[in-house]
Formats: C-alpha cells, structure tokens, sequence
C-alpha cells in the first residue's frame, strides 16, 4: 500500500511539475515580442549563452570529426571504399553527431549555467526585488536568456559539423592519404541538403535548443530559493536536458529519415 | 559588466561564424544544386528484385544523371517491385520502349537505374511504364549459376 | 483590533486578512492601518509573517481572505499595468539588499531608472549621483555588490529603493546581523530619508530597541494575530503579557519557551520498542 501511495504521489507530482513547467513555457513564449524592443538584454545573454561556448564546442568538434576520420577509414579500407569516407563522416556529423554531442555539450555549458544563475538570483531575492520595482523578472531575466538559447544552438550545432568535417578531412586526407577529390565529391554527391543539412543541423538543433534552454530557466526559475535548492536544480537541467535530447533524437530521426 | 562594445564584436563574430558554417555545409558539404530538385515527371518500372536500390539512388542514360527514384513499393497483384522514377523535364525525349536495368557501380558500389533509349517515336510522359525491365544482379544467384554451370559442364550447352 | 483611527491619511489599510501556508495560519484575522508620513514598525517573533505582510502590500502574495488597499486601491484586484505602476511608488529594502550582482553599485542604483524612464546620461547620472550620496555611498559606485560589506550593500539597496522617489518604503529587517555602526547608520538613515523625502516607512523588525528609537506607532504581531499597538512609550507602559514579554526580551511568557509537547514524564517513561 505505502508503495502504491509513494507511486501515486511521485506521478501526481511528477504531472504538477510538467503543468508548471509548460505554463511557464507559455508565459515565456508571450512575452518574447517585448524582446525586440531591448536588443541589448538579449545581446548581453548571446555572449553568455553562445559565445562562452564556443571554445569548447569548437575543439570537440574537431576531436569528434578527427575520431570519425579515423575510425570511419578502419572500416571502410577493409571494403576497398576509403573513397567514401567523406560521405560517412558528413552524413553522421550532419544527421546526429553535430546536433546531438553539441547539445549534450549545450546543456552542460551553457544550460547549468542558466538555471544556476536564475536559481542564484531567486535565492538572493534579486527576482523578488526586481517585482517590487516593477520590472516583470520573466521579460527582463527569462525571456533574454531562453530566446538565446534557442538562438545559439543551431548556430553552436553548425560550427560544431563544420568544424568535425574539417577535422575528419585533415584527418583522412592529410594523415592517411585517402583522395581529396574523392572525399569532396562522393560526399556532396550523397548529401542532400534538406535532408542532411537543414534536417539534422538546423531542425534538429533548434527543437535542442528550445528544449535545453526551457528545461534550463524553467528549473532555475523553480528552483527552492537555497544554496542546496539551487544546486540540485543545476543537477536536475543536465540530467533532464541529457535525457531529454538523446529521446527527442530518436523521435526526430524517425520521423525525419525514414 | 563587461565593455558592451566587446560583448557587440564577438556576439558578431559568433553569429557571423555560425552562419558561415551553415554556409559551407550548404554550399560545400550538400552541394546546392540538389536543393532545388529540378521539374519533373515520373514514370513506374516493375522489377523482380531491386537489389540494394533505394529512394533517391540515380538515375543515368549514357553515365549521365537524368533523374531520380522517388518512390519504391511492392505490388502485391504484379508481385513486382514497383519503382517510380521521377526524370527532369529537360530529358522529355525519351522512348517509350527504353529499357530500365540495375546496375552496381564498382563490385560493391551503390546501385542505380541505368536507361537504354529504344527506337520508338513516341516518349515517355507523366505516369508512363517501363516495360522492358532487368532486375539487379544478385550476388548469391550469379554464384549458383556458376556452380550449376561447372557441374554441368560434360553436357553439351544449349545456344 | 488595535487599530488608529482609520482616517483617510493612512495610506495602507488591512482589513480582515487571512493567510496561509499549508495548513499554518500566518495571519489569521489581522486588521492594520499605516499612518502617511510616519515611520511604522512591525514587530514580532521569527517567523511570525512578517516578511509576509510585506509581501502582501507589495502583492507578491495574494492573501485567502481580506484585503489590503495602498493609496485607496485594493492590490489583489488591481489590473497588472495598474500595480506596476503602484509598486513604482513604492520602495522596498530586501533583507540582504537584493543587489543585481552582475552591475555595479552605479547601474543598481541607476537599474529602475533605466527601466522605467528615458533620461538622458546626464541627469540619470546626476540622479544617481543624489542617491547614493544620501546613503554616504558615493565613492563605491564602481564596486560589485560581492566587494561590498552587508551594511554598505543594504544602502546601495536602501539608495536603489528611493531612485524612483517613491511614496513609501517598505524595510526587511533592516537591522538584522547588522554591526552596532551600520546598525546605527541605517537607523539614522531610515528616519532622516522619511522626513526629508516625506515618505511613509513600514519597518519589519525583531529588534526591539533599535526599532522603536525611530519609529512613530509600533505593531507586536504574535500567534498570527496583532497583540499590541501604539506609539513606543504606550507600549513600553503597557500591561498586557504578551507585549511586556516582546519588549523586555523574556524567555518564556504566552509565547512559550517549549515548542507544544506531550508531557515530559510520558515522553520518558515510554520504552521504544
């Protein structure tokens, strides 16, 4: 009985928190006109949100593009079709490793560092104070940050393929000598534009996006106002926002590549 | 706060990255040309096995691309495969009586349509059939051809 | 009960409010009217809601029952642009200050101006200059909240809270873990800004004697409900046990020393078992 009570109350729970969470993305989304008046707030939360990531994002890329090369070569030389290994490392930068590592790298980033910068601001009253002067805390600390979150990933996901793609280039042609003809034209032969590029870069890594920098403010934003509070939430955006991109990517690859 | 003039430049310098990036996948990785895919028309083929062929693998006349698959199903009337073809407006003369084989490209390649125009004065238009069809050569079939062949090898062979 | 005359020159009013949290009554039954031009103070125990009530008046919170009118309008029905426009002309000083932490003690100071008006550089400069030269802060404009001691921080905030030269100020515990001279700057400090910018000041506090060096009519709060009221030497005379128990500082009185309890004798002679 107690069992069933505890599962009763942790879904009972559970469903609170996802109402919360998707009024508060409402209220979000209502207010993201009233950006466009302050450009500078959102400016301020770009280079905070995007351009602090860029390092990491940039030299991940080039790894992940590199371990491509040289994986991808291993196998595809035992076929005789190193020819095609610029196709192979496009298309999983493209279609999911672009997308999915540099979201995952988002989250930890960026996305930890939303929640506990708004959790830190809610612990210290500084949201409190900001009502009682009359600015609404949602428009001026929200709103700045999730529109930039969605802003930055796809650009974030972009740098990261082209980078990888580089790096699977210098790594195959320049290390183990596959033909740098071959690797550019097999590769623009295969991949197709809406399908690859805009499919796996762009609509993938703005649905991330989105979700990373929702699950981010709303969690800080509800976070319990105390250092411990405000740290478990930190905790919580990760893992949820980790959870929440790998199950989003199967949803997307199967709705869009099959 | 930091200088707002540094945070204006390299929020620039991010943006203007980042859609440099999308510009090269676009442009150098996915090659443009197939984003807008070209007028068309699409005729059906029925073969017996297509092989490894696929939605979106080529199609050539003469080694040149003239189109693409646009669908593959299975009639289950004709017990065929059922491939549509869907071929660029500007190749608009072509025979009806041309013959659709599958070929690998390489021994291990990918396969594709290969087209051999016939004599015919008429052409193929939306919705015709490629009746003269040849399936794709199966690797397990040729062999036991092969086999059967030498072990038959003492009877004289048929013309 | 327990109320001054509630003439038109109060300018918060309280009616009847009922408030709580979880099945804890914070307020249960409170009526309440703050004088325009005085220092009010409200004292109570810890934990007696009285960062509550503040919030209440600010309508952060919306009570179960009762209402509480600022300036004649009641601050739960009021519309949102209606409210805003209310909570501009009041000033609140948070119990830690509140401070932005990624501006300095300039843009704090300068953040509702920058929100709420268009000012040219100039006098927004000059403005916050005035601010913070109220609070003898002046000099740490370029300092970030972190660099700042509790004191200096809660009159940067003290500074923020009069930039949009509000009506009324409303004080968290401005005393609280104070040193004795911070604690006496920020006294001076309250009852000079009320009378010189004639603002109306509503002081939440523990601190009984620093409390009632300045402030004009005091409430004691207790059990969620007002036990006294009156001006600091009324109080000081005045008979009733609760109140003599909150101004001389006794351990134990109505408001127990022991949390509620079974008996003492039952609680030990039962073996756990």
């Amino acid at each position: 009985m107690a069992l069933l009570a505890t599962i009763g109350r942790r879904s009972l729970g559970l469903f609170e928190r996802l109402g919360r969470g998707h009024l508060f993305l409402l209220s979000v989304l209502i207010r993201i006109p009233g950006l466009l008046l302050r450009p500078r707030l959102l400016l301020q939360q770009m280079w905070s949100v995007g351009v602090e990531s860029l390092l990491i994002i940039a030299v991940s890329g080039s790894f992940v593009g590199m371990v491509l090369g040289l994986q991808g070569y291993n196998t595809l030389v035992t076929f005789g079709a190193q020819a095609s290994l610029g196709v192979v490392v496009a298309k999983s930068l493209l279609r999911e490793l672009g997308p999915v590592i540099s979201a995952l790298l988002f989250a930890g980033r960026a996305g930890s560092a939303l929640t506990a910068e708004i959790g830190f601001m809610k612990a210290t009253e500084q949201l409190s104070a900001m009502e009682m002067m009359a600015v609404d805390p949602m428009a001026r600390v929200v709103v700045p940050r999730f529109v930039a979150g969605v802003l930055s990933m796809p650009l974030l996901a972009a740098i990261f393929t082209a980078i990888g793609i580089m790096g699977g280039y210098f790594c195959g042609t320049g290390l183990l000598g596959v033909d740098e003809g071959a690797f550019w034209s097999q590769m623009q032969a295969k991949v197709m534009l809406v399908q690859d590029v805009f499919n796996g870069v762009l609509v993938k890594s703005l649905v991330f996006g989105a979700v990373v920098s929702w699950i981010a403010v709303f969690e800080g934003y509800d976070a319990v106002p105390t250092s411990e509070g405000v740290s478990a939430a930190t905790t919580r955006t990760v893992v949820h926002s980790s959870l929440a991109i790998l199950a989003l990517d199967f949803v997307l690859t199967g709705l869009m590549f099959n | 706060m930091k200088d707002p003039r540094l945070i204006e430049i390299s929020v620039g310098i991010f943006v203007a990255l980042g859609l440099a990036s999308l510009l090269m996948l676009a442009m150098k990785v996915a090659n443009l040309a197939d984003f807008s895919a070209p007028p068309g028309y699409e005729v059906r083929a029925y073969f017996d096995n297509i092989g490894g062929l696929q939605v979106r693998s080529p199609v050539k006349m003469g080694g040149v691309v003239v189109g693409r698959i646009s669908d593959i199903g299975f009639d289950s009337k004709r017990f065929q495969a059922c491939v549509t073809v869907r071929l660029e407006q500007r190749y608009d003369h072509i025979p009806t009586d041309t013959a659709a084989n599958i070929y690998t490209s390489g021994l291990l390649g990918e396969q594709y349509i290969g087209l051999e125009p016939g004599g015919e004065e008429s052409y193929l238009k939306n919705g015709s059939e490629l009746t003269i069809t040849q399936s794709a050569v199966v690797l397990e079939k040729m062999i036991q051809e092969f086999l059967y062949n030498k072990t038959a090898k003492p009877e004289p062979q048929s013309p | 009960m327990n109320s001054p005359s509630s003439g038109p020159d109060s300018i918060v009013r309280i009616r009847n409010l009922h408030f709580r949290r979880g099945s804890r009554a914070i307020f249960d039954g409170v009526d309440l009217d703050i004088l325009r031009g005085k220092v009010t103070a409200i004292l109570g125990p810890s934990g007696s809601g009285k960062t509550t009530l503040l919030r209440l008046i600010g309508a952060q919170l919306t009570p179960q029952q009762g209402s509480v009118e600022v300036n004649g309008a009641n601050v739960q029905t009021l519309p949102r642009d209606d409210l805003y426009r209310l909570r501009k002309s009041m000033g609140m000083l948070f119990q830690n200050g509140a401070l932005l932490t990624d501006l300095t003690v300039f843009e704090n100071v300068a953040f509702p101006l920058r929100e709420h008006t268009r000012l040219p550089p100039s006098i927004l400069r000059s403005l916050v200059l005035m601010k913070l030269e109220m609070v003898g802060l002046r000099g740490a404009r370029d300092l970030y909240p972190r660099e700042l001691s509790g004191g200096m921080a809660r009159r940067v905030a003290l500074a923020r809270a009069i930039a949009l030269d509000p009506t009324m100020v409303l004080y968290d515990e401005p005393f609280a873990g104070q040193d004795p001279i911070s604690m006496g700057i920020l006294v001076r400090l309250i009852r000079e800004l009320n009378d010189a910018l004639g603002l109306s000041s509503i002081i939440v506090s523990h601190d009984v004697a620093e409390t009632s060096s300045i402030a004009d009519y005091l409430f004691i709060m207790a059990g969620a409900k007002i036990v006294g009221a009156g001006t600091p030497a009324e109080l000081r005379e005045s008979e009733s046990p609760m109140v003599r128990q909150f101004m001389g500082g006794l351990p134990d009185g109505p408001v127990p020393f022991h949390f509620p309890a079974r008996p003492y004798l039952g609680d030990l002679l039962e073996t756990p078992l």
